[in-house]
């Protein structure tokens, strides 16, 4: 069965930009910016830094230089500082992804803007939309707490926009600074692989209606997953020194578990099977989650490598790191015209969120 | 059972329940993954958490062989017998 009938009028995805902030720090680097920290509570420090080299990071890009982090103490200290670099971040990347569009800041009818590493009232899309000069008119949806799914959610529910603004352009602009939630006092081994795994980027995508004139990937379809009692698996716990990571090995067994089957249903409602898709954006996660992916979907051996490489590079920037492995993948130009591909993210919840795509 | 064991026991029913979650019994017989359910986090945790209270080192190696508590109890009862405490606070 095929799903094209009636695709033109479906969403489609015009550009996608990435952004790194410029300051960028080795492993070995961190490690040893962390280690001192470390021998206040542990003893066998070689273990620690094992469990940081064992997460494939090879360094990551901070939105800050490293030794201005330990005179970030408090909540309000780190939240600015986020709130500063999260603009200066979101606009540089808005602005690329316009002009890889063609469009220009008064084009776009409505922001959606992810994050889970810092909080602004007025939100970050509002402090845009005056350095960039949007429409006054222009709609916003300002999203909070999906955390890593949030890449393949945004481009979900900005895609249901589209689906009724057929005329319309949107944005989804993911902005993650991981580097400015660390809570240098908890030391707990969750806490210690998170400083090891997670960089901080941002990333923007310019998706439009069906009835304008685009080139690219539509999105066919979209599913969104939660998995029953499963709170405690990914998340924050908010304390008086801001975001206290939550997270639980269990991650790559749910991904083993469900995801299979996840992927399976929905392509199945498409005529699809696993075979039928050539293209897999997955988020970066770790390479534990990694791994559960290729073995669930059996998939082949280079299936992933964009995900592997990007967890390499920039280590694991949550929302923005499917978005990073999708714009990779359309800079490629490996697609061709009628490949499908499915885009896939899991997050706290804990949820998953699937989004089927066909060039 | 020796008194360096049972001082273990206590240790790996404090951590297991603490800090892992683990609301059920913890008895030597207990399996680490079958029975106390742990995964690689939950194992990286107790290994941490018994190195820094006994002030030891557990190796790749050490792990060979270890399946049960009682495994871990001796193992880790053994070691601490036989590896000088650090000075109070101090780093490796």
């Amino acid at each position: 069965m095929n799903s094209a009938s009636g695709q033109d009028s479906l969403p489609v995805i015009r550009a996608v930009e990435r952004m790194l902030p410029p300051h960028y720090a080795r492993q070995d680097q961190i490690i040893g910016a962390l280690r001192e920290l470390w021998a206040t509570r542990h003893y066998n420090l070689e273990r620690l830094e094992d469990l940081h080299r064992s997460v494939r990071v090879d360094g990551r890009f901070l939105a800050l230089p490293i030794e201005r982090y330990p005179g970030l103490v408090t909540f309000q200290q780190r939240n600015d500082a986020w709130i500063q670099v999260a603009t200066d971040l979101g606009e540089q990347v808005v602005r690329k992804a316009l002009d890889r569009a063609g469009l220009t800041p008064q084009d776009v009818d409505h922001v959606f803007f992810v994050t889970v590493t810092g909080i602004a009232t007025p939100s970050i899309e509002a402090r845009l939309m005056n350095r960039l000069g949007m429409r006054p008119d222009m709609k916003r949806t300002p999203i909070f707490g999906l955390g890593c799914v949030a890449g393949a959610a945004g481009t979900a529910r900005a895609s249901d926009y589209l689906r009724a603004w057929k005329g319309h352009t949107a944005l989804l602009i993911s902005v993650e600074l991981c580097s400015l939630t660390l809570q240098r006092e908890d030391l707990s081994i969750p806490n210690i692989i998170a400083s090891g795994l997670f960089g901080d980027g941002a990333a923007c995508v310019v998706l439009r209606g069906g009835e304008c004139p685009d080139a690219g990937p539509r999105v066919v379809a979209t599913r969104s997953v939660m998995y029953p009692n499963t709170e405690r698996i990914m998340g924050w716990d908010v304390v008086d020194t801001g975001f206290k990571v939550v997270l639980s090995a269990k991650v790559p067994q749910l991904a083993r578990e469900f995801i299979r089957r996840d992927v399976d249903g929905f392509l199945a409602e498409h005529g699809l099977t696993r075979e039928d898709v050539k293209h897999w954006v997955a988020h970066t996660g770790g390479p534990k989650v990694l791994q559960s992916f290729e073995e669930a979907l059996e998939l082949p051996p280079e299936a992933l490598a964009r995900s592997w490489a990007s967890l390499r590079e920039v280590g694991n920037l949550s929302s923005a790191s499917v978005l990073f492995v999708l714009g990779e993948m359309l800079e490629s130009g490996e697609a061709r015209p009628g490949d499908w591909g499915v885009m896939m993210a899991m997050g706290p919840g804990f949820c998953a969120e699937l989004v089927l795509l066909r060039w | 059972m020796v008194e360096n064991e049972l001082a273990v026991l206590r240790e790996i029913r404090r951590i297991v329940s603490q800090e892992l979650e683990w609301e059920g019994e913890v008895e030597p017989t207990h399996h680490l993954l079958k029975d106390l359910q742990l995964d690689s986090m939950g194992l990286t945790v107790l290994a941490v958490e018994l190195e820094n209270h006994f002030r030891i080192r557990l190796s790749a190696e050490d792990s060979v062989g270890v399946n049960t508590v009682g495994d871990l109890m001796r193992l880790v009862a053994t070691r601490a017998a036989g590896e000088p405490r650090a000075a109070a606070g101090g780093a490796p």
